[in-house]
């Protein structure tokens, strides 16, 4: 694959991805969110509270985490899965993280339209202090969401 | 008349059990294909519909529909791929091996009742 289709792939999937978070909140949580703006960092480095994860390999190898505070998480599993906050487990919350990850990595496949690129089964990290530091080859870009009870986090590497 | 939903997330088992009960069907659920052909065996003749995800440790979804289509105790049983893999190619593949529909991830409930229900026979809501 040449430097510019590379470049054209990132672009197609990083549109994809934000595309997907929107829809995914908006169908599966029933939950209004407003893209707040987008960054570029130097490593993948993750320390909200939460983190759903997916590994990228195929025609492009990246690397794709959402993350966002206990009491977010808990409130979008709660909607998508109809049951109070407070009754949720730390089972539910790490499923849901990782299936939160899960859609959104899909739903950013489907509309980039790339049937080449493989993800991992998703991964869950729920703690209260910790760093998650990965070395990656390429610049993260973190997209930021507004949700009415917190920020959501996107970052990709890709 | 049951459905089954085959899926590793406990989330999207849940998410498909209250769509379930909400056009008025049980759901019985398993977390991978061995788990969903136990409860076959057991509640087989009760289930009118199975909902499949693809990415599952072990046996994927493809290869679960593939052995339920391959048994005649089972192949009669309309099969429902769902799944966050939505390009042609895996669209193909499932319809190929004997799926019904295919149903991506996220979706909305009513998206998803309408699909249940048309899966059966039964139009839409």
């Amino acid at each position: 694959m040449s430097g510019s289709d590379t470049v054209e792939l990132m672009h197609k999937l990083l549109t994809g991805l934000r595309l997907a978070v929107t829809e995914m909140m908006t169908s599966m949580a029933m939950s209004e969110v407003v893209f707040a703006g987008q960054e570029s960092a130097d490593s993948f480095t993750l320390t909200n509270e939460v983190v759903g994860l997916v590994r990228l390999d195929g025609q492009l190898h990246g690397m794709v985490g959402v993350s966002c505070s206990q009491a977010l998480l808990r409130e979008i599993v709660s909607r998508i899965v109809g049951l109070s906050p407070d009754e949720l487990t730390m089972e539910d919350l790490l499923d849901g993280a990782a299936e939160l990850a899960n859609m959104v990595c899909g739903g950013m496949k489907t509309k980039a339209q790339i049937g080449s690129v493989n993800l991992s089964p998703p991964v869950a990290i729920v703690g209260q202090e910790y760093t998650a530091q990965w070395k990656t080859n390429h610049p993260t870009t973190v997209f930021t969401f507004q949700m009415d009870e917190g920020v959501l986090m996107v970052h990709a590497s890709l | 008349m049951k459905l089954l939903t085959i899926d590793d997330s406990r989330t999207i088992r849940r998410v498909i059990s209250g769509i379930g009960a909400m056009v008025g069907f049980e759901v019985l659920e398993a977390e991978n294909g061995d788990m969903g052909i136990k409860v076959l065996e057991k509640h087989g003749e009760e289930v009118a519909l199975i909902l499949l995800d693809w990415n599952m440790p072990g046996m994927n979804g493809l290869e679960v529909l593939k052995l339920l289509k391959a048994d005649p105790r089972w192949a009669h049983i309309p099969v429902m791929m769902v799944t966050t893999e939505g390009e042609k190619d895996y669209i193909i593949k499932a319809i190929q091996a004997g799926a019904i529909h295919y149903q991506t991830k996220p979706f909305t409930q009513e998206e998803m009742a309408a699909r249940i229900m048309e899966a059966l026979g039964m139009g839409g809501l």
